[in-house]
């Protein structure tokens, strides 16, 4: 018989709250991280003579919360994961014994380990200042440093992984946790991402022409996926980490079960490393259908990757119109958070749990008017009150990588 | 006088790099028991002590000798008398 997978705890580091629950708020509130970086001014070649971004204020409290000799081997991305693994330990009830019985296991990841420590020990090697880089450094910076850095704060000994896929890294997480589980391999996962903003990345997307750049919309409304006047991605940071579980394991330790993941499927272009296109976004949909054995017409919400860049947002509009036509609402948060990069995935499933809860579809943030090339979808533009049962999320990366990830509500049964 | 601020210079290395208090810091101390550091920090001691005296200390052997905090006062105290270029660049 197939092992059925759950949720059974989430939690998220994000510019727009420090919980799930304070996230969700803001979503529905409609507040926006996305706000002026004078502090990069000089270091990003923006075209406006201004730069845009979602960042995360963590408080120099909250970051000593985590204990020195475990939070020395942290960049950002690395304390954002910890700081959001812990609230979904905390929800899912689990105890040091459980973590550390071999049984459970790791599985986060981020585009970069970290992009500021990237930047901060090369800057350091460049000038030869030495004795400045730490004897952490390539701790605080290789791929897999959210991931070995939570699972040594909690004392995790089973298997951790890190697939590191750009913007897809942590849907791959907590996808490669379902299959992990299916497969017998471990009873339960930290699963998710994390990712960091900097003057690296956003120059990166900037010299690909892809960073939202315009002079007429203010830093609020320069993300607005599927809208008529998009222009370019802002980005963002954070981390969003769910506990996945096998369902009889949960059930036996009374823990919560938040939603089911039912299907889950994974692809790639092969021809593209850097545009998205239709049909390997459908083909994945199809594929996550598949696994769940459900029809598109199962499905109430697709989560969009939906970035607001123009070609990303088309093609993944043309695939959902293919799959759902214009029945099933579609959003993106990331008119308001912006892109959080390889945290995507984790911070926007963290935030379908919290729609599927309060059974309210959060929207696409700006949109005023839907372009042409995104028209026949159902985009709702406004908070809308209906059951949210059946959730497709999509995940999108460079690299031509795509992810669906395909979850069940508690009501409905999981 | 010399060697009190010797001291101070070490201890704010502590309080800084391992966050520990300043009264936690005696000379009778052992580093690895008493303070928890252990061998990445000592990685980052070495090189907090090359930074703040602008010293060499990588390769030297006595350094595998330290075992509490009188034992790197002793040494970083040898090392500006061996060198008095130290003890004029100390930092204010």
């Amino acid at each position: 018989m197939k092992r059925r997978i759950v949720v059974t705890g989430a939690g998220v580091t994000s510019s727009l709250g420090y919980t799930p629950a304070e996230l969700y708020q803001s979503l529905l509130a409609g507040k926006s991280a996305v706000r002026l970086m004078p502090e990069w001014q000089g270091l990003v070649p923006v075209g406006s003579d201004h730069v845009s971004a979602a960042p995360v204020a963590i408080s120099p409290e909250k970051s000593k919360s985590i204990k020195r000799h475990y939070r020395r081997s942290m960049g950002n991305a690395a304390l954002f994961a910890t700081l959001a693994a812990q609230q979904a330990v905390v929800e899912s009830g689990l105890a040091a014994e459980i973590l550390g019985n071999g049984r459970a296991g790791c599985i986060i990841s981020s585009t970069i380990g970290s992009s500021s420590e990237v930047y901060e020990s090369t800057k350091a090697v460049i000038e030869h200042r030495f004795n400045d880089l730490s004897a952490c450094q390539f701790f605080r910076i290789v791929s897999h440093s959210s991931a070995f850095n939570v699972a040594n704060f909690f004392g995790i000994n089973g298997v951790q992984l890190s697939p590191c896929s750009a913007c897809a890294s942590s849907l791959q997480s907590i996808g490669l946790a379902y299959e992990q589980i299916l497969a017998g391999r471990q009873e339960l996962f930290l699963a998710g991402g994390s990712d960091e903003v900097t003057p690296i990345v956003l120059g990166s997307f900037r010299h690909l022409y892809a960073l939202a750049d315009s002079d007429e919309l203010p830093p609020e409304e320069l993300s607005r996926p599927f809208d008529a006047r998009r222009c370019g991605l802002v980005c963002g940071e954070g981390a969003g980490i769910l506990v996945v579980e096998e369902y009889e394991h949960a059930r036996r330790r009374q823990a919560p079960v938040l939603a089911e993941i039912i299907g889950y499927a994974t692809n790639c272009t092969g021809t593209q490393i850097s545009q998205s296109d239709s049909a390997s976004i459908e083909a994945c949909m199809r594929l996550a259908l598949a696994d769940a054995q459900i029809a598109p017409d199962d499905v109430d919400y697709v989560s969009a990757h939906a970035t607001s860049t123009v070609a990303g947002d088309r093609e993944e509009a043309a695939a959902i119109r293919a799959v759902f036509g214009d029945r099933v609402p579609v959003s993106s948060v990331k008119g308001q958070l912006g892109h959080t990069l390889g945290a995507s995935g984790g911070i926007e499933t963290a935030a379908v749990l919290a729609m599927m809860r309060h059974g309210v579809i959060l929207p696409n943030a700006n949109l005023a008017a839907v372009a042409e090339d995104c028209a026949g979808l159902d985009l709702p533009a406004a908070p809308r009150q209906q059951p949210v049962r059946t959730v497709v999320k999509n995940c999108i990366a460079f690299g031509g990588v795509n992810a669906t990830l395909i979850m069940r509500s508690a009501e409905a049964g999981a | 006088m010399t060697r009190d601020r010797l001291i101070e210079l070490i201890n704010q290395i502590f309080v800084d790099q391992f966050e520990l208090e300043p009264e936690e810091l005696t000379p009778e101390k052992r580093i690895f028991e008493d303070f928890a550091l252990d061998s990445l920090d000592i990685v980052d001691l070495i090189t907090g002590l090359q930074r703040k005296f602008g010293i060499s200390l990588r390769d030297n052997k006595d350094v595998q000798q330290i075992r509490t905090l009188q034992d790197i006062y002793d040494l970083v105290e040898k090392l500006a008398r061996d060198n008095p270029d130290l003890i004029a660049k100390l930092p204010e």
